[in-house]
């Protein structure tokens, strides 16, 4: 009789935390990359109830420490968002929370434009047996949208991204094409036979 | 009891995850009895069966409207939607009609109303609520360097382009065997290379370079990894570099047919030109190599050696024929 109740009364804060950790969702989601859902660390959650506990009173205290890293940040020069589905009112909604976002964010877009739709027809038998000449013709609509932003770093992409993907409405699926600028490595700014002229060469 | 527990924190749990649209009349009601289930429960767990005989303790309660003739105005709308949920009627005061309409109606309106459940919406990410997630996004992010404003400044200090695609989709399986591509895009003219290295590095990397850009691409999809395709180009772009400017020996090998360009000395051109220059002073000089060498001096036939080494390297456009015309013209003072 006493578990339950413990359990009840544990309960409460673990809605009142749940119900705002629709804003404090990225903290918690160290170790998902951009390109998954994470249905995975949150299905841990009914299996155990015990950790689950855990990490309800973790997440009640202050927010946990933004950790600063040694190694420089990605630079990406382009990044270039785009979303297809089979319904264009939803894609038209997603365009607006993703630029909305991004102004938010302070990342900055370079444009939004929607490439044609296409269209896959396919003409059909209508009948299991025979009945040539009636046929049934059905078509499936992908409309796609894109985004493209510039000059993010590495830590701002990451968080952007994973907002905006976990926000994604059934049904749409995205891509996203990053261009990274890195430098020229030190391994290539001089051909090494300069260094080492008696070397035997191989390849002869 | 665990597992009504289990199912309660299941379904608290399922409120945060977007794109699950399982059970969702099933975790409605759990979210909606989960704790009056376990109360109830509890308490009565020995009594409820005579409840029924001796009437219940608890007068019960009477089904009230639904919540939006209560909302206030100013209320906080990310409360009442904080994630991706179905449509509910009675939460969402908006006098919505969906649906094809009755003959000489209206749409149908949104109590019960099928369509509005079926299609995504996103009355979680109002202006708000958005900008709520973004003010607790921001410590996460970083500036990106104010140096860096154009183009052309990222190119001059950043010449290495590498592009990989990464895929979200609904699917039996969260993986996309595309994302493992790596594609490196690198200036020539900004690494260090010296006539014969590029002309090597041209030859070993074949197609893909582009002349119009100057641009070469390594693409790598071998490896099962984006990070091993990506040390793979690297360790390629590295390799071309090296073994450009190392020159082997039988690169001495090289006959006219495999040169890049058209380069006139030595041609049958020249040749040819000679022997009707020669021919057609055989009167005034005498033969030699003075001979040879002043006529290679005049102007003349520098200017048919510029537009002969023109044509052959451009091809034929109306600029090379024309001066080719205009050389052939002065060498034989027409």
């Amino acid at each position: 009789m006493a578990a339950p109740t413990a359990l009840k009364r544990e309960l409460l804060p673990l809605a009142r935390i749940l119900g705002g950790i629709s804003h404090l969702k990225p903290r918690s989601l160290t170790v998902c990359s951009g390109h998954r859902k994470c249905s995975v660390t949150r299905s841990c959650l009914p299996l155990t109830p015990s950790t689950s506990f855990h990490t309800a009173t973790f997440l009640s205290s202050s927010p946990s420490a933004i950790t600063v890293t040694e190694e420089p940040d990605t630079l990406f020069q382009k990044l270039l968002v785009s979303v297809k589905s089979h319904d264009s009112a939803v894609l038209d909604s997603y365009e607006f929370f993703a630029t909305m976002a991004a102004k938010e964010l302070g990342i900055t877009i370079g444009k939004v434009f929607e490439p044609p739709k296409d269209i896959k027809r396919m003409t059909l038998l209508k009948s299991v047996h025979i009945f040539k000449k009636h046929r049934v013709q059905y078509e499936m609509r992908t409309h796609y949208r894109c985004i493209e932003l510039s000059h993010i770093t590495g830590s701002t992409a990451k968080v952007y991204l994973e907002y905006i993907q976990r926000n994604l409405p059934e049904g749409v699926a995205m891509e996203v094409k990053k261009t990274a600028m890195e430098k020229v490595p030190d391994h290539i700014l001089k051909p090494l036979w300069e260094d080492v002229p008696a070397e035997d060469k191989p390849g002869q | 009891m665990a597992s009504r527990t289990t199912k309660a924190l299941l379904s608290l749990g399922r409120i945060n995850i977007p794109a699950l649209g399982l059970n969702n009349a099933v975790s409605r009601v759990t979210y909606a009895t989960a704790l009056s289930v376990n109360s109830s429960s509890s308490k009565k767990g020995a009594p409820e069966r005579n409840g029924r005989g001796f009437g219940s303790r608890k007068p019960r309660r009477e089904a009230e409207g639904p919540r939006t003739e209560k909302m206030p105005v100013d209320q906080d709308w990310t409360a009442v939607y904080p994630a991706a949920t179905p449509f509910r009627p009675g939460s969402v005061p908006l006098p919505v009609r969906m649906g094809y309409p009755v003959k000489g109606g209206v749409p149908p309106e949104k109590k019960g109303n099928l369509e509005l459940i079926k299609i995504p919406n996103f009355l979680h990410l109002t202006p708000a609520a958005i900008k709520k997630h973004c003010e607790a996004l921001k410590p996460f992010c970083t500036e990106w360097p104010s140096a860096l404003d154009t183009d052309a400044k990222c190119d001059e200090h950043f010449p290495i382009k590498v592009e990989c695609t990464d895929y979200v989709s609904s699917g039996l399986s969260v993986r996309n065997p595309s994302a493992r591509i790596v594609q490196l895009k690198v200036k020539l003219s900004v690494l260090n290379l010296d006539d014969h290295a590029r002309k090597k590095m041209l030859k070993l990397v074949g197609e893909r370079y582009c002349k119009d850009t100057d641009v070469l691409t390594i693409t790598t999809d071998s490896c099962p990894l984006r990070q091993q395709n990506y040390d793979y180009a690297q360790y390629l772009l590295t390799v071309l570099y090296h073994e450009s400017w190392k020159t082997e020996a039988w690169e001495a090998e090289k006959t006219v047919a495999d040169m890049e360009e058209y380069s006139w000395e030595g041609s049958p051109s020249q040749k040819n030109i000679m022997d009707l220059l020669l021919r057609m002073n055989v009167a005034g000089e005498g033969e030699g190599e003075e001979v040879r060498e002043q006529l290679l001096g005049r102007s003349e036939v520098q200017e048919y050696k510029d537009s002969v080494t023109r044509l052959k390297n451009e091809g034929d456009n109306e600029g090379s024929v024309l001066q080719y015309k205009e050389a052939v013209k002065k060498v034989f003072n027409l």
